[in-house]
């Protein structure tokens, strides 16, 4: 894949909408599912995976010249673990309220997809400064994502958002377990797919 | 060959910097991260035992940490307590030895202030020194005992459990009769949404009030939690909202010896705490027992 030619906010949009990794990408659909309980849970990890894909891809735009191609899965591991692990000690050290909440989510990202696919399809080939503004889209699309997926179960599964009680009762109790997670993810990805149908038959119209 | 010998190089390196990034980050953030741990558990425990924001706590609240080690002689298991003692004007420690039975062994003098005796390293060198081989010791856990002037007004007990996944570190706070006053989840590795709702109020509460002999027989219900026991116990929730104080005490009364509603689809979380709970309140209750009975007898100057 060639370096690329999109201009920052086109690379942030992208990653928003266009290639949206739950929803368009399909990736990391773990966290997706089980941790998009409530919307509070979808924006701290959504700020967890921003701040380390950030930090990754800018790593390995910086050194991918001196990555050997048979060993570059391992370094990407390696990069994405050591960002993994000091936000988790800078946190504890000089944001204790913030590790309080986010301390359990940050050490999950070691495993998500998306950091890793991220760094091979789009970091590896091109410089810091595309690699940042599509890290940024990419972390901003993750969370919007979560957040979606956060509201929908915590207000029909808790009657809550963002701890606060708003309907009163509990509409479905289902919403709270993972297997409503995929009802969710499944159906926003359909709602994605026909906002992007509808769009594109209206711009082929217009033509 | 050259390629491999390329790669390992390259392999090796990558870890390397990889491991001194960290090793660094972690060097420079270890005293702050145990400074903030120190602050938070001090916080917690006096947030269990009713002081916080909105209540300041008394100037003459003290509180003296009991390290008890398990102590080996020959093959014969020993309890090891090191207890704060005050000696004339000074503040130090004791190292009382008893069977497990809770029979007075031994007292040694532990030359230990109460701000050495924090740190673990302290005080094994100073064991170390009291108990020559072939006695070996290892460190058990800490009772927090909480004195205002001269009486006890509550135990705050640090403990750790298996859960759904790893383990389940609480703090928990007693009062002088072994009811339950408060518990906080201080570390858990449970999945967020489920087994992690165990930090919520509305599940941590409950414990709250559990008079020490329900606590023998405490159980999990996987029924839904009642309206307005919900309303009772997400206390900073509803604080001065739509429910009065008198109101949530007669909610209280009510479910007193209830037991535990289950988290909706975190029955397994549940029970771990419920049954950790439990038994580090019976153990404890034997042992403090045991332990006030071999102080007594031996008129240990205590500071508790």
């Amino acid at each position: 894949m060639p370096a690329t030619t999109k201009t920052s906010s086109q690379l942030v949009f992208d990653g928003i909408l266009n290639e949206n990794p739950i929803f368009r990408l399909a990736l990391s659909m773990c966290p997706a599912v089980g941790i998009s309980t409530t919307m509070m849970n979808g924006l701290l990890l959504g700020v967890a995976v921003l701040f380390v894909q950030v930090f990754s891809s800018c790593t390995i735009a910086a050194v991918k010249n001196f990555i050997h191609p048979r060993i570059r899965i391992p370094t990407y591991t390696l990069t994405i673990a050591t960002w993994v692990t000091v936000i988790d000690l800078v946190l504890a050290a000089y944001v204790p309220g913030a590790y309080k909440q986010m301390g359990i989510f940050v050490k999950l990202i070691v495993a998500f997809a998306i950091i890793t696919m991220r760094l091979e399809t789009f970091a590896c080939r091109n410089a810091v400064g595309p690699s940042f503004w599509d890290a940024l889209g990419m972390g901003l699309g993750f969370m919007f994502g979560m957040v979606s997926i956060g509201f929908v179960r915590e207000l029909l599964g808790q009657g809550t958002l963002l701890g606060f009680d708003v309907l009163g009762f509990q509409p479905l109790l289902f919403f709270a377990l993972p297997a409503a997670g995929f009802f969710c993810v499944g159906i926003m990805m359909a709602i994605f797919n026909y906002v992007e149908l509808v769009y594109n038959r209206r711009k082929a119209k217009n033509r | 060959m050259k390629e491999i010998l390329r790669i390992t190089i390259k392999l090796t390196i990558t870890c390397l910097v990889a491991a001194f990034v960290m090793g660094s980050v972690f060097a420079f953030t270890y005293n702050a991260k145990k400074h903030n741990e120190h602050l938070n558990e001090r916080q917690t425990m006096l947030g269990l035992i009713g002081y916080g924001r909105h209540n300041d706590a008394p100037s003459d609240l003290k509180l003296h940490t009991i390290y008890r080690y398990i102590i080996e002689d020959r093959g014969r298991l020993f309890l090891g307590y090191l207890v704060p003692v005050r000696k004339e004007r000074e503040e130090s420690h004791e190292l009382l030895l008893v069977t497990v039975e809770g029979e007075f062994v031994k007292r040694l003098e532990a030359p230990l202030d109460p701000e050495s005796a924090i740190e673990a390293t302290a005080r094994d060198e100073v064991l170390k020194r009291l108990l020559e081989a072939p006695k070996t010791f290892s460190y058990s856990d800490s009772t927090i005992i909480a004195t205002v002037g001269s009486g006890r007004s509550a135990y705050l007990l640090p403990g750790r459990f298996p859960g759904f996944k790893t383990f389940i570190k609480v703090m928990l706070a007693l009062d002088p009769a072994f009811n339950i006053v408060g518990l906080e989840i201080m570390e858990h590795e449970e999945d967020p949404g489920l087994g992690a709702e165990i930090t919520k109020e509305c599940f941590r509460n409950q414990f709250v009030g559990k008079p020490f002999e329900r606590l023998k027989t405490l159980g999990v219900v996987k029924e839904p939690l009642p309206d307005e026991f919900r309303k009772a116990l997400e206390r900073e929730k509803w604080t001065g909202a739509s429910i009065s104080p008198e109101e949530v005490d007669r909610i209280n009364k009510k479910y007193r010896d209830h037991d535990i509603y289950a988290l909706t689809g975190a029955t397994i979380s549940s029970k771990s705490v419920t049954t950790g709970v439990g038994n580090m309140v019976k153990k404890f209750s034997y042992r403090v027992q045991a332990l006030d009975r071999v102080i007594a007898a031996q008129k240990i100057p205590v500071t508790f």
